[in-house]
This record gives C-alpha cells, structure tokens and sequence, in this order.
C-alpha cells in the first residue's frame, strides 16, 4: 500500500509510524539516499592517490577513493559482473580494486581495466564499469553524493546556511582547513535514524536527560541549554532544507566555554588563528566556537566532533562520529579536541550515551504504532512546542528559543518535501 | 614469592576486580586504582600511542573519578537500572612482573542485559591488559586496557565498567 505521508507529517505533530514502519523505511532510503543528496565523508580521509574509504548510504555501500587525477571518487562497492562487494574493510590503500571472484579489475575511476579470458566478451568494456554516484560536489572537504543524479544542483540542497555553515567550522582552524582522518567511531542504536537528527538539534532535553552530566562535571551545555534562562537566551534555528543550528552563541558566559579551557591554555592556537584572521575576528571567534548544527539528512557538525547518520534498518541505526582536527593547530591542541570528543560522543561517552538510551525508549513507545492510526487520533508525536512564538525573517528562516522545537519541525519539513516532492501541510 | 604465590594473587585481584565492577560496587573498584591509572578501549587493536587516536574510551584518572561520579548522581539515565551483568575471565598470562609491578593479560567475556530499553542480551568478548602495582603491600591497578574483539565493528551503550 503507497503510504500518503501528508497524513503522517504535519507542522504540529508527526506520526509515530513514521519511526518503525518497514514500508516507510524503504521508501526513505530510496527517497531520501538514492535520490537525494547525502554526506558521504572528507577529502581529508583519502590524502593520497589509492586511498579508499568505505561508506554506508541508506541501503548502498560505496567506495570513496582517490584517484591518479587528484579527484575523489564514489563508486558502488559491487562488482559490475556478478555483485560482488570489493571491499570489505573500512579503509585501504589500492593501486585498482579487483573482485574476488572472477578477478575484475576496476581502475580508481570505476572503469573496467582487465578480465581474465576477455575473448569470452563482445560488450564493449567501456558499458561494464562499476556504478558511479550520479552526482558528487565537494566543499571545504565535504563530500557529498547524489546516487542516481537526480536531484537539482547541491546549491539548492545545502543553500547559502550550509555552507554557512561549513564555513564557520573551517573558519575556527588556524589554517582555514579541517582533518577528519582520525576514523570514525560507530555508536550501535535501536532506534530509528530519524530520532538522531532531532536528538542532535533538541535543545529541550538537556536538561533532563544529561542532567547526571551537570551533575558530576562542568560543561558548558550547563550555560547554554539548562535551565529557563539559558534555553531563553540560545536559539533553536531552522534555515529551510531541513538544514538546523542549535544557536549557543547568545549564552556564552565567557570565551572558549565551547572547549572548557582558558585562553592561557591553547594559547599557540590562538596565535596561529590570529595570524590568519586578525584579532578581533579571532577573538570573536574564542566567544562564538564552531557551531551546533544538523545538514539535512546525515550530518551532524557537533562543535568539534562530526556525526554521521546511518540508517539501517527501521528499528537499527549507527551513530559515527570523529573529531575535528585543525590543520596549522598544535599538537596538543588537537589532542584535546580528541580528548572533548571521546568525553562527549560515543558508546562510552558521558553525554550521547544517554541520547542512545533515550532514542530506545522512544522505539520502544511507538513501536506498536500503525500508519492506520493516524485517522483516529492514535499515536502521534506532539512538536508544537514555541510555534506560536517561532519568528520567520525575511529569508524565510525560523528561530525561537532552544528550547522550541522549530529545529524538529524543520526537520520534517525538509522531510515531507522530500517523501513527497511537495511542499508542508 | 613464588609464581604460584604471585599467580594466586593476581587471580584474585582480578576476580575481585570483576565482581566489583558487575556488582557496579563503584566504590570498591574506585579503590582498586592508583592515582596514576589509565583507563582505554581502543576502537582497533591495542597498539600505538593512545594519546594521538580516537578511542571508544580514554580516561586519566581525574575522567575515571567523573565517570564514577556520573553514575553515583542516580540520573544516569542509561544505567538506570544498572545493566544486570556478569564477566567470565579465563586465559590469565602473567608476562612480566618483579618487585614492584606485574603486566597482566586475560580473555574476558561479558554477559550484559540492556535492562534500560530493549532488554537484549548484549555479549563483549575481549582481551583485557592489565598493570599492576604494589602499595603499601597490596596491589593496585594502575592500567587496565581492552582490546574488544568488535572494537572495529561499532558498539552498543557500554557505560558499565569493563
């Protein structure tokens, strides 16, 4: 049965069924991770020619690898005769990719190079390379796909807050430019995908559910989303195209809160990064850090740390995170950025393991939902909060206090449009 | 002492060990430690210098003393309840020791249900290295390493001791 998604998603309130149901998962990951665009990893994890990354997108695992050319590549790890997968482990170095099973050889580009007994073809070898991303766009390292080439231009995916975005990260590194090759850590969840966008752009939880955080150490989250002033004072933000900030910013009671260390501290980092900017954008920049935000549909800029977001299956998802890294930093100011990311993120972590947690239970309260509900008043998600106070500018964008779910909202805005070609409700 | 002497007291160090952090006798474990103890659960194998690599975990003594402390605050919300658990240590090599401290190696495998949500049984085989030291006549842990046989692989909540 065709699911009517304008049923299921509306700007108060979305449906339960939305987080568990087989049906509506396979058509998001056609919808959304074949024919939209999605985050695929960093320039910086595929340095040299033949270094190769492996990545899951909704349903299709590629390879992203480094051609002779300098270009990065993302090509269907699948073999074009058989289906065989060619890489099996996370990370490599290759001069071509050979399958294991008849011994294909495929060049850093995708193209077919040898088969073993070839007078056995009369196809062209040209028609037997192995699938490519029908579109691939790269911006300050971020490399983005859109699978089967159908989606308009990446301008109009990430619009002018996604690079906005992209840049007030980057623009934190003494040089401009980040590394995101330290690996990527996966955190196993039964829950939905769709619960990390929203747990990764609340600002209402914090102070519940992180309150054993606030209560063994100090954060800076105890500044910026706990408690009635704070969550007053940050704002949650909705950009459009499903592209959301959590804005700190207005909280901050003192520079560099977003590291928790002084300026006599990393001072090195603070010079380097003046060098570049100049003073008084680099002191800005030690009050305002990097940003708090979620680029519609798997990316997760969490100050310092970056998350992807991996669907697997309606009721299963993979959190995986790294650590920013600032090329032209020291070396112990990149250490302690690892340091904040290990405290922070992750299946051992002190704050996003009782995200997981929560993301379970959620799971575990709508899994008895049925998209049939949604006719009789069974079952639904209530996200109304701060709608009557969100204010819109004049580029359309939404923002209310931390605390108002205008972020939630704007994620399944983008969604609806995305599930249905159409706009909101 | 001789090696039987030493081997049974490094077993029941280790025991005891164990016991403390299934029970979440957070306390007792505390005590366990030097002021210098390393705690780390590398996401590959143990090797390299942990300082330079993302880890699943990676705690100076002062980050143990806070992850102790968070699940004392009764708010932790993915130990609430506190996971029902229970480790089994086997293939325990003493590699190297003399007066002063021992270098330990032990299979483990844990049996933990996520009583929290979804009430799965989750598994953690691995190897644990311990190092351990002598104070004041006793012993004392002062690194305790784990090489998880997943660590490549992603992992469920692990916010228990390991």
């Amino acid at each position: 049965m065709k699911v009517d998604y304008r049923e299921l998603v509306h700007t108060d309130r979305v449906h339960g069924s939305l987080l568990h149901d087989p049906e509506i998962f396979a058509d998001e990951m056609e919808r959304i991770f074949v024919q939209g665009w999605v985050f695929v990893g960093h320039e910086s994890e595929v340095k040299n020619d033949g270094d190769w990354v492996k990545r899951q997108l909704g349903n299709e695992s590629v390879i992203m690898v480094r051609a002779e050319n300098g270009e990065v590549n993302v090509l269907a790890n699948r073999c074009s005769h058989r289906g065989t997968a060619l890489c099996w482990e996370h990370k490599g170095n290759t001069a071509f990719f050979q399958c294991t099973y008849h011994n294909w050889r495929f060049g850093l580009d995708g193209g077919l190079r040898a088969v073993p007994f070839p007078d056995g073809y009369s196809k062209p070898k040209e028609d037997l390379g192995l699938d490519r991303a029908g579109q691939i766009a790269s911006y300050r390292g971020f490399v983005f796909v859109n699978l089967d080439g159908s989606a308009g231009w990446i301008d109009e995916h990430l619009g002018p807050a996604g690079y906005e975005l992209i840049d007030r990260l980057c623009e934190m590194s003494p040089s401009g430019t980040i590394d995101l090759s330290k690996g990527w850590i996966g955190h196993r969840v039964q829950s939905n995908w769709k619960l990390w966008p929203e747990s990764d752009s609340d600002g209402y939880h914090v102070g519940f559910v992180h309150a054993s955080m606030s209560a063994s150490t100090d954060t800076y989250y105890d500044d910026v989303a706990v408690g009635a002033d704070a969550v007053k004072s940050s704002r949650a933000v909705d950009y459009g195209r499903g592209h959301l900030e959590l804005d700190w910013r207005p909280s901050y009671k003192k520079e560099l809160s977003w590291l928790g260390v002084t300026r006599e501290r990393v001072k090195e980092y603070y010079s380097a990064l003046a060098q570049r900017v100049g003073n008084d954008l680099a002191e800005q920049m030690l009050w305002d850090g990097p940003p708090h935000a979620f680029l519609f549909p798997n990316l997760f800029l969490g100050e310092t740390v970056i998350a992807i977001v991996e669907p697997v299956a309606p009721g299963e998802m993979i959190h995986h995170h790294t650590s920013v890294q600032f090329d032209g930093a020291d070396e112990a100011f990149n250490e302690r950025l690892l340091r904040q990311t290990e405290a922070a993120v992750g299946p051992a972590s002190f704050i996003t393991t009782d995200d997981a947690i929560t993301a379970e239970r959620i799971q575990a309260g709508v899994s008895g939902t049925d998209t049939s509900w949604s006719s009789t008043s069974r079952g639904w998600i209530d996200l109304s909060r701060g709608l009557h106070r969100e204010e819109i500018d004049e580029d359309g964008v939404r923002s209310s206090d931390a605390s108002d779910e205008t972020t939630n909202r704007g994620f399944w805005y983008r969604y609806l449009d995305a599930m249905t070609g159409k706009g909101r409700h | 002492m001789t090696s039987a002497e030493l081997r049974a007291e490094v077993e029941d160090f280790l025991y005891r060990e164990a016991r403390f952090a299934d029970e979440f006798l957070l306390e007792e474990w505390e005590a366990l430690l030097t002021d210098d103890f390393h705690y780390w659960v590398p996401a590959g194998r143990l090797e390299g210098d942990p300082s330079k690599q993302l880890a699943y975990l990676n705690d100076n003594r002062a980050r143990v003393a806070t992850r102790i402390r968070q699940l004392q605050t009764g708010k932790r919300l993915s130990q609430l309840p506190n996971s029902p658990m229970r480790r089994v240590i086997s293939n325990i090599e003493i590699e190297s020791t003399d007066d002063e401290e021992a270098l330990v190696k032990a299979n483990f495998v844990i049996y933990e249900l996520a009583a929290q949500s979804s009430g799965e049984l989750r598994v953690w085989p691995g190897q644990a290295q311990y190092r351990l030291e002598r104070v004041e006549g006793n012993l004392r842990m002062s690194a305790k390493w784990i090489e998880l046989v997943t660590a490549h692989a992603g992992q469920r909540n692990l916010t228990f001791l390991i």
